[in-house]
């Protein structure tokens, strides 16, 4: 008696598994029969390489409903964090090309990883067909507001020259290690980037005193700056940040302009039927370009920076070339 | 009187009969979140946000911080009754809490983490109201090579967890290193041990190494003691502890409570470092130590107080400097970003209306969880007494989906197979698999602090022996270091002594 309950439980959970995995397959080979008639009539997945909860997801999950008011099919927002983003990465470009798969890539996280000799990946860029870019966050430098050796950014460069400063970075060739690197690169500063787990940790270190200068983002530094904890001194834009109106650009300072954000943009699988691209490519602008899209993104403090399929595409090469110039004083 | 008056008005928000629902809500999804495995409190709290947005602010942090304390309560039930940790923290309470299950006294162990939980967080609360200007400054002294040397501390801890054999201990120890080391180096960006396998660039998941080791490897050994001897799972003995438990088990929740606290107010600790410490200081203090890791109530009722008044403690620099010192934290700080409330040194000042009711809204969350918990505390306990045969596959379910849950992938599932296997193999070689776990986490921790000194102060180690709280931490790890051996020779000998006798 016991026995068969045992067996018909197992049973029962080997079945549940099995259409798990049966209903992943089967829904993109029917769908790769039919012709584009109207598309989409299925739910479209969004691939977020990173956690629940994490800037990416925040980013995606805001733009859901106004991207699912354009497509007229629901949106759904799946993560698959793992291997710095290349889980998710890989997964994107490996995705059926039926367009019911899309994701999000985080450059210049990509960038970094594309360069990064020690990192086996599988897929490159050309792996990739752009969409659009969504958001844009740049690069920001930050001192502590008692610091007395120096005031503003002018001060902090005529300082960095003479004496070796420590600066944080969040992740080796990531957008805030990149900024320091262009910062000694271009002005012939001495920092030195001390790796952090994430923001929060490296805020803590440059709160303490334990590192000389915080590199961050806007997004990441522009209450904090409001709130007098910080002092934003420069932003590594082309134009100043509507977050921090009051902050100067490096280029705006007469130095050589620094240009380092980090972006988030939407990608398919190479093979998509081009009328397909060209739907999902609509219905992508006209949901970023909504008004109170932008509003709730600001709210959040994102900035909104739209960038078609094109433009997209050339930001991602650039900041491939970025890194690949800076691979010697990465060390690669 | 002032910051009184502040809490009363903060209470009087609180109390109100929709933040109340909230609260209640809250710790009861996150009661639910704790106790399934895989999708831990900071998922569970970012999937939730999205239904805050249309509350009011003071509600939608109640109900957020609610599901947080909530599921660490909710942790522990899982721990104790099926050794299925589903964080860090819960490791150490799995040591003894399980033990004491087997012994039919989840009930017992259930009992005094819910007591020990409300107090260490209730204690806390206070302590964040009282002294929380004042801590900041603390807070912040702590830099790479104070952390260093914090986890160097840690790892002496792990030392007393290793069990009867040394070398043993060791080998835990050293694979536990080991498998810290996969993935992508902090400084260099190096890729170490991928093999080509994408999954493998950011190392491994914690949640599938504990999982496996501790819940998957006590299945199958459950399962083949009853293929050979099938024995019937515990009768449900009581629900409180034996009298002559009450006063060591009230001293550890006073010491767990104030060791929790500290280690909150510094950013980027985890929680396992309280709860660790608590643990072998509980063992050190203990007159019969060797009733450790067989269901000693001390070392469920320390390390679980430890752990929420940690993060009372927490609360702190996430308040005051808008430093989250965990993953769920910084979901929490997300929210408060999100409802427009910017953390940091003005929130006290131009929300306090807000950070009031929330704190207010803690006491009567954790008190709603003692009372959920106390009486239900029997209830859950019964499930240690289901058939095993019925038992067994339920957890295996429940523990493949919770894997397949991080990331949605199979990869996990199988991360979770392979160290279910590993942990059986190591068990049926008595090697202890705790100290994997935990030097795991550690051992990630201690490489980056250590190459974030090293980067600091250009490639020189002295500041980890020099700068005074660093060079205190290393002072007292030799002093437990060289406290162990002795007493390693200490029982050698007594052992010796009684063969001989």
């Amino acid at each position: 008696m016991n026995k068969r309950w045992i067996m018909g439980l197992l049973l029962m959970f080997i079945v549940g598994l099995l259409a798990a995995c049966a209903e992943e397959a089967a829904p993109a080979e029917a769908e790769a029969e039919e012709e584009t008639a109207a598309f989409p009539e299925e739910p479209i997945n969004v691939i977020v390489a990173y956690d629940a909860g994490g800037g990416t997801d925040t980013t995606a999950r805001t733009l859901q409903p106004f991207l699912e008011e354009e497509l007229g099919v629901p949106v759904n927002v799946v993560n698959q964090p793992g291997g710095s983003g290349w889980v998710g990465w890989t997964n994107i470009a490996n995705a059926e090309p039926d367009g019911q798969t899309i994701g999000y890539l985080n450059s210049p996280n990509v960038a970094s990883g594309l360069v990064n000799p020690t990192l086996e990946r599988e897929v490159d860029l050309s792996d990739f067909e752009t969409l659009a870019n969504h958001v844009a966050d740049p690069g920001a430098i930050a001192i502590r507001t008692d610091d007395e050796r120096f005031s503003n950014f002018e001060e902090l460069v005529e300082y960095a020259k003479e004496n070796e400063l420590t600066t944080t970075a969040t992740g080796v060739a990531g957008d805030d290690h990149l900024v320091t690197l262009k910062l000694n690169d271009r002005l012939g500063t001495k920092f030195r980037a001390v790796q952090f787990e994430g923001t929060a940790e490296s805020r803590a270190a440059f709160l303490g005193g334990h590192v000389d200068v915080l590199v961050t983002s806007v997004g990441e530094a522009y209450s904090m700056d409001e709130g007098g904890q910080l002092d934003v001194v420069a932003v590594t834009a082309e134009e100043r940040s509507p977050f921090l109106p009051d902050t100067p650009t490096v280029g705006e300072l007469g130095f050589d302009p620094i240009i380092q954000q980090s972006t988030r943009g939407l990608v398919a699988p190479v093979g998509i039927d081009p009328e397909k691209l060209e739907v999902l490519k609509a219905a992508l602008e006209n949901a970023i370009q909504n008004e109170e899209h932008q509003t709730k993104m600001t709210e959040i403090g994102t900035q909104v920076q739209y960038a078609d399929a094109e433009e997209y595409r050339q930001l991602l090469e650039q900041d491939l070339e970025d890194v690949e110039g800076l691979k010697e004083l990465l060390g690669w | 009187m002032d910051t009184f008056g502040l809490l009363m008005e903060g209470f009087a928000i609180a109390l109100s009969w929709d933040n109340l629902l909230y609260a209640l809500i809250g710790v009861s999804v996150g009661m639910l979140v704790g106790i399934l495995p895989g999708l831990g409190p900071s998922a569970g709290t970012a999937l939730l946000i999205p239904l805050t947005f249309g509350m009011d602010p003071t509600s939608a942090i109640v109900m957020l911080a609610a599901i947080f304390y909530g599921s660490m309560y909710g942790g522990t039930i899982t721990t104790v009754l099926v050794n299925v940790p589903g964080e860090a923290a819960s490791v150490i309470t799995g040591l003894d809490g399980y033990p004491m299950a087997q012994q039919g006294r989840a009930g017992v162990a259930l009992g005094i983490s819910a007591i020990g939980s409300f107090i260490g967080g209730v204690v806390a609360i206070i302590g964040v109201v009282l002294v929380a200007p004042m801590m900041v400054k603390f807070a912040l002294s702590f830099g790479p090579p104070e952390f260093f040397a914090l986890i160097l501390f840690g790892l002496t801890m792990v030392v007393g967890l290793a069990g009867k054999s040394v070398i043993r201990g060791m080998i835990a120890v050293l694979i536990g290193l080991l498998l810290a080391m996969y993935g992508m180096a902090p400084s260099s960006g190096v890729v170490r041990y991928s093999f080509g396998i994408t999954h493998l660039i950011d190392g491994f998941n914690f949640v599938t190494i504990a999982m496996g080791l501790f819940g998957l490897s006590e299945i199958l050994i459950g399962m083949e003691q009853q293929l050979k001897n099938p024995i019937k799972p515990p009768a449900v003995k009581g629900m409180f502890p034996s009298r002559k438990e009450w006063k060591p088990s009230a001293a550890s929740i006073g010491r767990g409570t104030v060791l929790g606290f500290f280690m909150g107010l510094i950013p980027g600790t985890s929680s396992v470092v309280p709860a660790l410490m608590s643990y072998s200081m509980e063992k050190r203090l203990a007159k019969d130590p060797s009733r450790f890791g067989k269901g000693a109530i001390e070392g469920v009722a320390g390390p679980e107080t430890a752990n929420n008044s940690f993060t009372g403690g927490a609360l702190i620099p996430l308040f005051l400097l808008g430093i989250p010192s965990s993953a769920t934290m910084a979901v929490l700080m997300g929210a408060f970003i999100l409802h427009g409330l910017q953390p940091g040194p003005t929130l006290f000042i131009q929300h306090s209306d807000f950070v009031w009711a929330v704190l207010a809204s803690m006491f009567i969350g954790n008190a709603m969880l003692l009372f959920m918990n106390l009486p239900m505390a029997g209830m859950w306990a019964k499930i240690a007494s289901v058939p095993f045969k019925l038992l067994f596959p339920i957890i295996i379910a429940v523990s493949i989906v919770g894997t397949y849950s991080i990331s949605n992938s199979l990869w996990d599932v199988g991360g979770l197979l392979f160290f279910g296997l590993v942990g059986y193999l190591f068990k049926k070689a008595d090697i202890p698999v705790a100290p994997i776990a935990l030097t795991f986490i550690l051992g990630v921790m201690m490489e980056e602090a250590l190459l974030q000194t090293l980067a600091i102060y250009k490639g020189s180690f002295l500041p980890i022996f020099t700068r005074p709280l660093a060079g205190t931490l290393m002072a007292m790890s030799v002093i437990a270091l060289s406290l162990s051996i002795y007493a390693g020779f200490k029982n050698k000998k007594d052992n010796l002594a009684d063969s001989e006798a």
